[in-house]
C-alpha cells in the first residue's frame, strides 16, 4: 500500500465523484473563524446525528445483551452507542457492539435460501424460493410427525435468545431434541451452584460497586465472560476510587490479571487446592462467620474443620505453586473484609476433572465468611424470564404469549411414558434408565437430549452434554432423519471438531441437514439447505438477565433496518415452517405480525409500548436491591394455606420457605431451604451410573484431587490451553473485518523459561500435540495423540511454565474473505448480495493486510480439531483445559 | 420537548456544542482495560479502511512485572504540530480551540505529515487519498457529543475536556495526578495527557495491535508506526 500517488493525479480521475459538493440536510456550523477552516468541510461524509435517527435495541456482539442505541442514517446502520437507560450496562459497550454493524453489512453474508447442488460438503449451491425451501423442509419433517418418529428431527443450537421460541417450535412438533452447547461453555459452572442454592440465577451477581476485596479463581470479566461488561466498569470503578481490591488466580496475563492488584499465576486446575487452604486459614485464625454459617449452610462447621485438616497453604503451594505465605494472607484479607468481599470464578477454576468440586469450594468461601446476599458480597439476583419465581415477586409477570404447545412425554416404560424410542435404545442404556429415581425418569428424552452417563447435565435443568451429540449419533444412539443447526459453530468450535464435520458429512448418520444462520460457516458449508437469518439489527427479542445493580431490568430487541436480502428472522422462518408442516403446528403459530406478538409479550409492563419501544429499556429503581432475599419474610398471601412440616414452609406440595426464630421466611430455592454446602445428589448420581466413590467428582461435599492426568506429570509434558479474547465472541465473529484486523492469529504463548528449556526462539515454530484424559470419560487412556495444532511461539513472563495456550477464535475455513484472512470470497455467490453495501466493500477494498497474499501472517490456525472431547464425570462439562500435550520445535 | 422529558440521546444539536478554549484529551491508563472498544467505535464512526488507524490500542509487556499494560494511542493534537509545518501544501491546520485537522481538499499526498508525526499517527487513506488522523470527532463535538471513542470507552478510561478551563474535569484531574504526555522529549506540548504513563512504555515497539511479534512487525511497516 505504499505506491506514492500524488492527489491531484488522483483527482483528475476522481473528479466526478467530488463535484457532488455536501450531503443536503446536514447541518450548517459556522467557519471556525479565526483559523478560516470550514467545519462543513472536515465533517463531510460523517454521521450527522442530527439527521440520523436513534433506536434503542439490545447488543447481540456477545452474551452480554447490553443495552446499546443504533444510529440509523439513509437506512443503514451507521454507529452503535450504549443505552445509558440499562442498568446494568450502565451505558457502556465494548469493542463487540459494533461487530454488529459488521456482519450485518458483510458482503459475504447469506441473503437468499440455498439449496445444494454438488455433493455436502463441496460448496455447489443454487438459490431458491422460501416456498421451495420450505416446502421441501416441510416435506422432510412432516413424515416424521405423521410416522410418530418426532425425535427423529434433531434441533442444536450455538446461540439462542428467542428466551423459548425455539422450544415453541420443538414442542409443538414433539421433539425433545432441543440441543445446545451449556456442557461447551458453563454447566461445571452452573451445577455448583444450583447445587448449593438450587438456582443458578444466570449466575451470581457480585456487588462489585460496594465490594472492598475479590478473589478471582480464572474469571475474565475484561474480556470475555457472560456479564463482564456488566462487571467492568464497576470493579474498575471501585479499583481505582474506592480502594477495592483483585485478587486473581490466572495461568496466562490475562486483561483482568493485568489490571487486578494482586496476579499469582497458577497451575491449572489447582483453584480448589487454593480456596480449600483459604478456608484452612480462615477457620484456623477464627476469621468465620459462625452465625451465617449456623444459620444457613446444612453441614456442621466443625466437619469443616475435620475437612479441611490437612488442605493447609504448604500443601496447597506443593498442588498450585502459590506461595503459602500469600495463600495465607490473601484468606485474612479476603475474610478480614467480610461481608464486603466477594469470589469470582469461571472456566479457570471449573473447566477441569476436578471443577465441579473447586467451585463448590470457591462458593464455601462466601459461605463461610457470610458475604452472601449482603452490600459488597457475593449476591444472587432474582435474575431474568419473569414468572414470579424466587426473588421476582412483585415484578410485573411477562411472558410468551400462547398458545403454548405442551412438551414431549418422558422416554421410559409405563403410563405417561413415549415407549417406542426408549425401547430402540441398547439394553445398558434403558436397564440404567429404568433403575434411576422417578425424579429422573420423569426428565429423560434419550441420549442426545438427556444422556444418561450425565444426569446431573438435566438433574436441576436441561443443560446438555452438546459434545457427546455427534459420537453418539455415529454410535447409533439416536436415528436422525433431519437435523437443523441454528447459529451452531459445532463444526469448528467443539473439541474434535473433525467429528462434528465427519458426521455431519457423513449422508446415513445425518440424512438431511438444514442451516438457519446470518453467514456462511464451517456448520452452514455442510448442510443440504441454508436458511438465511437476520441479524440483530433487524428483528425482536425478549430480553431479561440478572442486574449488577441488583435491580431487575428488562430491556428489547428491535429492529432498526428491514432484514436484508430475503433474509427472515429464525422467529418468522419457524413460524413459516410450522404453517408449512401444519398437522396441528401452525395453531401456536399464528403470529403474524412480529411486533403485536412482542407487544402482547410485554403487556404486563407498566409503561405502554410506544413508551417502552422509544427507551429500550424498563425498570423498577425504586425496588429494593436483591440483598439478602432468603431473610425476607413471607407475605400474608404466600402463606394463607400453608403448612409448616419440621421447619420447612409448604404450600400446594411446595416448599416455599423456613421458620427461622418462629418467623416464616424465604430461605433459599434448595429443598432444604439452606445452603446445599453437602448435598448427596453427587454420590448419588455416581452411584447410578457407576462411577467409582473414589472419584472426586462423587463426593457430597467438595474435596480436592488433582485432574487425573496431572498427575505425575513428566517433565516433557505440558498443559495445552485455550482462551477467549476481548475483541471476539467464540467462533462467530471471524467475519467482522475492525475486530480480526485487531486479532487474526493465536501464537503459542509460553513462559520464556519454557522456551528456553525446549530450546526455542520468539517466532519458532512447534508441533502441539495433545493426549487424551485419564479420568473416567470419553475414550480416556487411549494412547493415541488427539491431534496436533502447528505454531509458532510467543513468550510472556506471566504464562504458567507448564501452560502453552492458543487463542478460540482464530482459523476459520469459511466465514467468507475476512473470516478466512483470505483475498477471494469463498460465501456461494448466488447467496449473497449482487451489490453489497458500499461503505463495508469501501473498508474491504484496501485489502487484508494480514492476508498471507498481502504479505501478512494469516489467520490464524484451527485449535479445536485437536482438543479431546473431554466431559466431566456426572455434569458432562467439557474440560477444556485439562490436555496434557508435547511440544516438538519443528 | 422540554430539556426534562428528552432521552440521553435525544440531546444532541448545534445548541449542545460546549465551548472550548483548549480542546484536550486525557486517558487514564489506571483504568484502562485494553478492551479496543475505542478504536473500533473510531474506525466504524469513521468508516475507517482496513490498515488505517486514527487510534490504536497497545499492549505492552511490562518489564519489571509478568502483567500486560495497555495504552490507546492517537494523534496527540500539538501545540506545536510536526505534522503541520512539514506539510508543504498547508493541508494540516490547527482549529480555534487547538486540535489540528487535516483539510481534505488540500491534502497533495506528500506525506512529510506520516514522517515527521512522532507519534505514527497519521496514515493514508488509499480509499479517499488524503491523509488520515484523530480529530477528536470534530462532527461530534460541534454537536454537544463526545468523540467517539471517549463516548465508547466501558471502563471511564477516556475524557474529552477543556484544558484552559482550570475546573475542567480533565484539568483538575491532570493536576491531581500528575498526568504526563507520551514522549515529552519531543518538545511538540501535546493535548493528550496521560495517567499512569510511564516511560518503559514510549521504549517498547514488541507490542503492536496484538501480542504476535510476526503479526507487529508488518502492522509497523505497513503503517509507517513510530518505534514507540
Amino acid at each position: 500500500m505504499s505506491t506514492i500517488t500524488k492527489r491531484r493525479d488522483f483527482l483528475k480521475i476522481g473528479a466526478a465523484a467530488f463535484a457532488g459538493g455536501l450531503l443536503p440536510g446536514i447541518f450548517t456550523p459556522s467557519l471556525n473563524a479565526a483559523s478560516n477552516i470550514n467545519i462543513q468541510e472536515l465533517i463531510k461524509g460523517k454521521i450527522d446525528y442530527t439527521k440520523a435517527k436513534a433506536t434503542p435495541t439490545i447488543c447481540f456482539g456477545c452474551t452480554n445483551h447490553c443495552g446499546v442505541i443504533g444510529w440509523v442514517q439513509d437506512g443503514r446502520v451507521r454507529k452503535i452507542e450504549g443505552n445509558p437507560l440499562d442498568p446494568n450496562s450502565e451505558g457502556n459497550i465494548c469493542a463487540k457492539a459494533q461487530g454488529m454493524i459488521s456482519y450485518t453489512y458483510y458482503p459475504e453474508r447469506l441473503l437468499y435460501p440455498l439449496k445444494r447442488v454438488g455433493k455436502r460438503g463441496e460448496g455447489k449451491w443454487k438459490r431458491v424460493t422460501w416456498d421451495q425451501a420450505l416446502d421441501e423442509l416441510a416435506g422432510k419433517l412432516r413424515p416424521l410427525r405423521d410416522n410418530g418418529v418426532p425425535e427423529e428431527f434433531v434441533f442444536h443450537y450455538g446461540r439462542d435468545k428467542t428466551k423459548g421460541f425455539t422450544k415453541r417450535f420443538t414442542n409443538a412438533f414433539g421433539t425433545p431434541h432441543r440441543l445446545n452447547r451449556r456442557s461447551i461453555c458453563s454447566s461445571n459452572r452452573r451445577a455448583p451452584l444450583m447445587s448449593y442454592y438450587g438456582r443458578d440465577f444466570e449466575w451470581e451477581t457480585q456487588d462489585l460497586e460496594n465490594t472492598k476485596y475479590v478473589v478471582n479463581f480464572g474469571a475474565n470479566p475484561m474480556e470475555a465472560y457472560q456479564g463482564g461488561l456488566f462487571m467492568m466498569h464497576r470493579l474498575r470503578e471501585s479499583q481505582v476510587n474506592k480502594g477495592a481490591k483483585m485478587v486473581t488466580f490466572e495461568v496466562r496475563p490475562s486483561a483482568t490479571a493485568s489490571v487486578s492488584e494482586e496476579f499469582h499465576t497458577i497451575m491449572p486446575g489447582t483453584d480448589g487446592a487454593v480456596a480449600f487452604a483459604m478456608i484452612h486459614v480462615i477457620l484456623k485464625e477464627g476469621l468465620e462467620n459462625q452465625e451465617f454459617w449456623n444459620r444457613w449452610a446444612n453441614y456442621p462447621l466443625e466437619d469443616v474443620r475435620t475437612l479441611v485438616k490437612d488442605y493447609t497453604p504448604e500443601w496447597a503451594e506443593s498442588h498450585s505453586g502459590i506461595p503459602a505465605a500469600d495463600i495465607k494472607r490473601i484468606a485474612i484479607e479476603f475474610a478480614s473484609a467480610a461481608p464486603a468481599c466477594c469470589t469470582m470464578s469461571n472456566r479457570g477454576s471449573a473447566k477441569h476433572y476436578n471443577g465441579v468440586q473447586a467451585d463448590r469450594a470457591i462458593r464455601m468461601l462466601d459461605v463461610l465468611v457470610g458475604n452472601v446476599g449482603k452490600p459488597g458480597g457475593f449476591c444472587l439476583s432474582s435474575g431474568s424470564g419473569w414468572s414470579g419465581k424466587y426473588g421476582q415477586e412483585g415484578l410485573p409477570k411477562l411472558s410468551q404469549p400462547g398458545p403454548k404447545p405442551g412438551g414431549p412425554k418422558p422416554w421410559g416404560i409405563g403410563e405417561g411414558f413415549n415407549e417406542a424410542p426408549f425401547k430402540k435404545l441398547p439394553k445398558k442404556i434403558q436397564d440404567r434408565v429404568n433403575n434411576f429415581p422417578d425424579e429422573w425418569k420423569n426428565k429423560y428424552f434419550g441420549e442426545l437430549a438427556t444422556p444418561s452417563e450425565f444426569p446431573l447435565a438435566w438433574h436441576w435443568y436441561q443443560m446438555r452434554v452438546g459434545q457427546l451429540v455427534y459420537p453418539y449419533i455415529k454410535e447409533g444412539l439416536q436415528k436422525v432423519s433431519v437435523y437443523m443447526s441454528f447459529t451452531l459453530g459445532a463444526s469448528y468450535g467443539y473439541p474434535e471438531a473433525n467429528l462434528a464435520r465427519e458426521v455431519l458429512l457423513d449422508e446415513k448418520l445425518i440424512p438431511y441437514h438444514v442451516a438457519i444462520d446470518i453467514g456462511y460457516g464451517e456448520q452452514t458449508a455442510l448442510a443440504d439447505l441454508i436458511l438465511p437469518e437476520s441479524t440483530s439489527l433487524e428483528r425482536w427479542d425478549y430480553h431479561s438477565t440478572n442486574c449488577y445493580g441488583l435491580i431487575p431490568y428488562t430491556g428489547l430487541r428491535q429492529p432498526l433496518v428491514k432484514a436484508a436480502g430475503e433474509s427472515l428472522s429464525v422467529q418468522e422462518i419457524l413460524r413459516d415452517l410450522a404453517r408449512k408442516i401444519g398437522g396441528g403446528m401452525e395453531e401456536y403459530f399464528a403470529m403474524d405480525d412480529l411486533e403485536a406478538f412482542y407487544k402482547d409479550w410485554y403487556k404486563n409492563l407498566p409503561i405502554g409500548w410506544e413508551e417502552f419501544k422509544e427507551r429500550g429499556i424498563w425498570q423498577d429503581a425504586t425496588r429494593e436491591k436483591d440483598y439478602e432475599l432468603y431473610e425476607r419474610a413471607l407475605s400474608a398471601t404466600e402463606l394463607e394455606d400453608s403448612t409448616v412440616e419440621g421447619e420447612l414452609v409448604k404450600k400446594n406440595g411446595k416448599t416455599i420457605g423456613i421458620m427461622m426464630d418462629g418467623k416464616a421466611i424465604r430461605g433459599f430455592p434448595t429443598k432444604s431451604r439452606k445452603i446445599g454446602v453437602y448435598d448427596e445428589i453427587w454420590p448419588i448420581a455416581a452411584k447410578a451410573v457407576g462411577l467409582p466413590m473414589t472419584d472426586v467428582n462423587a463426593s457430597p461435599i467438595a474435596i480436592y484431587d488433582t485432574v487425573p492426568e496431572h498427575k505425575d506429570l513428566a517433565d516433557d509434558r505440558y498443559i495445552f490451553s485455550t482462551f477467549k479474547w476481548n475483541v471476539h465472541t467464540q467462533g462467530r465473529s471471524a467475519h467482522w473485518k475492525y475486530h480480526s484486523e485487531i486479532v487474526h492469529t493465536n501464537p503459542a504463548f509460553m513462559h520464556p523459561d519454557t522456551g528456553k528449556s525446549l530450546g526455542l526462539k520468539e517466532g519458532d515454530s512447534v508441533r502441539i500435540s495433545v493426549f487424551r484424559p485419564h479420568g473416567h470419560t470419553y475414550r480416556s487412556n487411549e494412547k493415541e495423540i488427539v491431534g496436533t495444532v502447528e505454531n509458532h511461539v510467543r513468550f510472556l513472563k506471566g504464562m504458567h511454565s507448564k501452560v502453552i495456550m492458543c487463542s478460540h477464535h482464530v482459523g476459520h475455513s469459511e466465514h467468507g474473505s475476512v473470516g478466512r484472512a483470505e483475498e477471494a470470497k469463498s460465501t456461494p455467490a448466488v447467496g449473497i448480495a449482487a451489490t453489497p453495501d458500499e461503505a463495508e466493500t469501501k473498508a474491504l477494498k484496501g485489502g487484508l493486510w494480514w492476508s498471507k497474499k498481502k504479505g501478512g501472517i494469516g489467520g490464524g490456525v484451527a485449535i479445536n480439531d485437536a482438543l479431546p472431547i473431554n466431559p466431566c464425570p456426572l455434569t458432562g462439562g467439557q474440560n477444556w483445559y485439562d490436555n496434557v500435550c508435547k511440544i516438538e520445535k519443528i | 420537548m422540554s430539556e426534562d422529558s428528552k432521552l440521553p440521546w435525544e440531546k444532541v444539536g448545534p445548541e449542545y456544542k460546549k465551548t472550548i478554549g483548549k480542546a484536550g484529551m486525557l486517558l487514564d491508563l489506571d483504568r484502562c482495560v485494553g478492551c479496543h472498544s475505542c478504536s473500533v467505535s473510531c474506525k466504524t464512526e469513521h468508516e475507517v479502511p482496513l490498515g488505517n488507524f486514527r487510534m490504536r490500542v497497545r499492549y505492552m509487556e511490562n518489564p519489571d512485572s509478568k502483567k500486560i499494560a495497555f495504552a490507546p494511542l492517537m494523534c496527540m493534537q500539538c501545540e506545536d504540530a510536526p505534522c503541520i509545518t512539514a506539510c508543504p501544501s498547508n493541508a494540516l491546520k490547527k482549529m480555534d480551540d487547538g486540535r489540528v485537522v487535516v483539510r481534505e481538499s488540500k491534502c497533495d499526498l506528500e506525506r512529510e505529515c506520516v514522517s515527521a508525526c512522532p507519534y505514527g499517527a497519521i496514515s493514508i487513506n488509499e480509499e479517499k487519498q488524503v491523509a488520515e488522523k484523530c480529530d477528536f470527532c470534530t462532527h461530534r463535538t460541534e454537536l454537544g457529543l463526545e468523540p467517539a471513542c471517549a463516548d465508547s470507552c466501558p471502563s471511564q478510561a477516556i475524557q474529552f475536556g477543556d484544558l484552559n478551563d482550570p475546573l475542567d474535569p480533565i484539568s483538575i484531574k491532570i493536576k491531581a495526578k500528575g498526568a504526563k504526555t507520551w514522549k515529552e522529549e519531543a518538545g511538540t506540548k501535546p493535548s493528550v495527557y496521560y495517567i499512569g504513563h510511564e516511560k518503559w512504555m514510549e521504549k517498547k515497539v514488541n507490542t503492536g495491535v496484538q501480542l504476535d511479534p510476526k503479526d507487529e512487525d508488518i502492522i509497523y511497516e505497513q503503517n509507517n508506526l513510530k518505534d514507540l
